[in-house]
């Protein structure tokens, strides 16, 4: 127990320190902080991958200075990748594998070893109707581990879209 | 029973009777006395302070539309605010409301373009003096083809929305 002996005026008597609180309107308050925070808790968060979609807008052109990084995917296990700087060529891979993650593991060295001081400015993207929108997704989160951010989709036929509808 | 309720006289039996309530109240008491208070509110504490990390102050913009499995990612970030495209293989919907099939919004997107034109318009009449920032947020199902997806995105530039963010789930469940 806490207390103090004495005083200024030197009387001899003890005064306690001792506060008490109220530990049922506390306990009430935090009930009420935990109900409120379990309520509006979001457990499952939507988060998004940007996509700058060129195709058809007014978007400014490429300097010939940067290089650009055009990834096919064929399937889930095949995809090729031409890496260009102001249209010429500089490197190209064709890749294969026996499933989609280590297609992306491939994809994903291939793409370190190039962009090495990030000079790879932009990716477009493209598909074909045998690759899954999850597999697609799963391919841009590998060229954005790599700091390619500027990605684009190549907008796919119309035959081809309404083939992998029917 | 009768033998025993026999030899208990009745200064015995109330003795009994006045041990047994002690007891009674003994053990009342010990049970209030149990209830470890500080304990209690130690719990309280450390729980709403987990929640209160994972209390997320942004507003869940997006409901997923029905029929929709979105993929994961774990490079994805924060979702703006911006209207939401819903492709899944039943149909489209443009802010929760139902714009056609899938099938036939790829072969007539009139629909869905007159409905995007409209959206456009209602943001530059709400916000006169700001360009339109062209921002759009797809939600579609992970199992759909990808082709469909891109055909979808390839057409929003035309009314504008260049600007397109792909709903996702973030890694571990966090965005």
């Amino acid at each position: 127990m806490a207390s103090v002996v004495g005083g200024a005026s030197g009387s001899g008597r003890k005064k306690s320190l001792d506060a008490e609180i109220n530990l049922v309107s506390f306990i009430d308050l935090l009930s009420m902080c935990i109900c409120f925070l379990l309520m509006t808790a979001v457990w499952l968060e939507v988060g998004s991958l940007q996509v700058k979609q060129s195709h058809g807008t007014d978007a400014a052109p490429s300097s010939s200075q940067s290089q650009e990084l055009t990834l096919k995917v064929v399937s889930a296990t095949q995809a090729d990748l031409v890496l260009k700087q102001g249209g010429r060529i500089l490197q190209k891979a064709s890749l294969k594998s026996d499933s989609l993650v280590t297609l992306a593991k491939q994809i994903d060295q291939n793409v370190a070893s190039w962009n090495r001081g990030s000079v790879i400015s932009a990716a477009m993207i493209e598909t074909t109707s045998a690759v899954s929108y999850g597999d697609l997704v799963q391919v841009m989160d590998s060229l954005r581990r790599n700091q390619v951010v500027n990605l684009g989709v190549v907008p796919a036929s119309r035959e081809s879209a309404m083939g992998s509808v029917r | 029973m009768n033998i025993k309720a026999q030899n208990l006289g009745d200064r015995s039996f109330s003795r009994h009777l006045v041990a047994r309530q002690f007891m009674k109240s003994k053990r009342k008491r010990m049970m209030i006395m149990g209830l470890m208070l500080t304990s209690m509110v130690d719990m309280f504490s450390l729980l709403v302070i987990f929640l209160l990390q994972t209390f997320s102050a942004s507003p869940e913009l997006s409901v997923v539309a029905k029929g929709v499995t979105l993929p994961q990612s774990i490079t994805s970030r924060e979702m703006k605010d911006a209207p939401v495209l819903a492709i899944s293989s039943a149909g489209i919907y443009l802010d929760q409301k139902f714009i056609g099939l899938t099938e036939d919004l790829l072969d007539q997107p009139e629909p869905l373009m007159n409905r995007l034109s409209e959206l456009r318009e209602i943001w530059q009449k709400s916000h006169p003096k700001e360009n339109f920032p062209g921002e759009i947020t797809v939600q579609a199902d992970q199992g759909i083809s990808s082709a469909v997806v891109s055909r979808f995105m390839g057409m929003l530039p035309s009314q504008a929305f260049g600007s397109i963010q792909l709903a996702v789930i973030g890694a571990g469940g966090k965005g």
